[in-house]
């Protein structure tokens, strides 16, 4: 379980400090896959920090049960001087978990051959884009957050995702923010909308999506 | 260790565990970024101060630097140059650790304070080896090997980490706020070198510039190294709460400005 108690969160711009989010109140269930949809700029990539815990809110309490992942589908904790191996090693050692299984498991997701033991910089963003998400489903952690995933990667890479998730679900909660209609129902059960009132609950995404306005999209 | 067993304990050591592996997957993370993947790169990391005291004591010999009885002009510069440069490069790497690792900062449990340490740890311990390995060899050289007080050279050593990385911590957290701290730093940490006792023991100076000289605390720890060193050599003038005083100063205000820091940066 996943709780915020009225998290509020505003950002210095050079025009004032601009309010993101405001008394934000809500609960995330156990073993439950929620979707977030929001206008750009809603503050959807700021929740899921603030969840996730890499960003502090101004005021308010975020009250975490279990390990929660980071953002998946940014992979932006790379450094690009190491090797896809040597940062996996990292990454497995901060989170206390088996080094070698972890590096392993992530190389036999990610299938991208001796560019694992290459720096990342000479990586594309597909590539990157593996390692991160393999990375992520060898360490287990007990809730996912996922931010625009299945944006990247080619359509062989987006059935693994899809499949690495259902195997997950069971076991773990899942938290995605998307704008695609279409990816939040193939892997939400709830959907939430994020707007200036705040974060509203659907019990199913297709409540959610018109509520929010949205028609199916094409892609 | 399984995270069944971590959650039985008790919530300070579960901190301090979590920390600790964090800090440790920074410090093994720093050392390959830092050396590079080579093995060689380790050895660039020894082989440049040690070039640096050559090239000091070849200075000291061709100008024929009568130095306090009992003291050989190179111990005296590597009892002189290696707590200096740790100083000053425990500074310099400290205070731009969050700069270059900001990425990091993408993982929740990495924090500034922890980029700080794991950069501070490396420094220690390769100048730690630095010197040990050179006054191995200088041993070897002149068949004689005498430490007057292993401890006092320890704790200089020490305290020439700490007032480094505190002081650096400073500077990295108020770069946060202003470029203009990193612009300043430089200029301001660069005259410590002529004045820190890389040159001179504190009491061949004359008493008035003795006095004024004092207030730097980086002369006190090159001041405490050779006085743990030499067996010939006592200095009356080391004082250790002085030093102490400024690494805890210099430690509050880094890890107050540090909390503030923690809220303030934003990821890219």
């Amino acid at each position: 379980m996943i709780e915020l108690r009225n998290i509020t969160k505003s950002y210095r711009t050079p025009f004032g400090p601009k309010v993101v989010l405001s008394d934000l109140s809500v609960v995330f269930p156990s073993l439950q896959s929620v979707g977030i949809i929001g206008v750009n700029g809603a503050g959807k990539s700021t929740l899921l920090r603030i969840i996730g815990g890499a960003l502090q809110p101004d005021s308010g309490s975020v009250v975490r049960d279990g390990s929660i992942s980071w953002p998946i589908g940014f992979a932006g904790g790379f450094n690009g001087t190491l090797t896809g191996e040597e940062n996996c090693r990292f990454v497995a050692r901060i989170y206390g978990q088996e080094v070698d299984r972890v590096v392993e498991e992530t190389r036999a997701f990610a299938e991208i051959g001796n560019y694992f033991f290459m720096s990342v910089r000479t990586y594309s963003s597909g590539m990157r884009a593996r390692v991160a998400f393999g990375l992520s489903m060898a360490i287990n952690f007990d809730a996912y957050l996922v931010d625009e995933v299945t944006a990247v990667g080619d359509r062989d890479f987006k059935k693994k995702c899809h499949a690495a998730f259902q195997e997950r679900q069971e076991r773990s909660s899942l938290i995605m923010v998307s704008h695609s209609i279409d990816t939040l129902k193939r892997f939400c059960q709830k959907c939430a909308v994020l707007d200036t009132s705040g974060l509203t609950i659907y019990d199913s995404v297709a409540e959610a999506a018109s509520a929010y306005g949205e028609t199916e999209d094409e892609s | 260790m399984s995270s069944a067993s971590r959650l039985t304990m008790p919530t300070f050591v579960r901190g301090l565990v979590a920390q600790g592996q964090v800090v440790h997957a920074l410090v093994l993370r720093e050392t390959r970024t830092r050396f590079g993947a080579h093995q060689l790169g380790y050895l660039w990391a020894v082989l440049e101060p040690v070039l640096l005291i050559l090239t000091f004591y070849i200075l000291f010999v061709v100008a024929n630097r009568q130095l306090l009885p009992g003291m050989d002009a190179m111990s005296f510069v590597a009892t002189g140059v290696i707590p200096y440069n740790l100083f000053a490069n425990s500074l310099n790497r400290v205070s731009q650790s969050i700069a270059g690792n900001r990425a990091l900062l993408f993982y929740p449990q990495v924090r500034p304070i922890d980029l700080a340490i794991a950069r501070s740890l490396l420094e220690v311990a390769t100048y730690c080896a630095v010197f040990v390995v050179l006054m191995t060899g200088h041993g070897l050289y002149t068949q004689s090997f005498e430490i007057d007080s292993a401890l006092k050279t320890a704790v200089g050593f020490m305290l020439a980490g700490v007032l480094g990385s505190t002081a650096g911590l400073v500077f990295c957290t108020l770069g946060q706020f202003s470029n203009a701290v990193d612009r300043i730093r430089g200029p301001m940490i660069r005259p410590l070198f002529w004045i820190s006792g890389i040159f001179f023991a504190v009491s061949e100076l004359p008493a008035g510039a003795r006095d004024v000289m004092l207030y730097n605390p980086v002369l006190h720890v090159t001041e405490l190294v050779r006085s743990g060193w030499y067996p010939s050599y006592e200095s009356q003038y080391v004082d250790l709460s002085y030093v102490m005083g400024w690494c805890l100063v210099l430690a509050f205000v880094g890890l107050s400005l540090e909390r503030v820091v923690r809220r303030r940066i934003e990821l890219s």
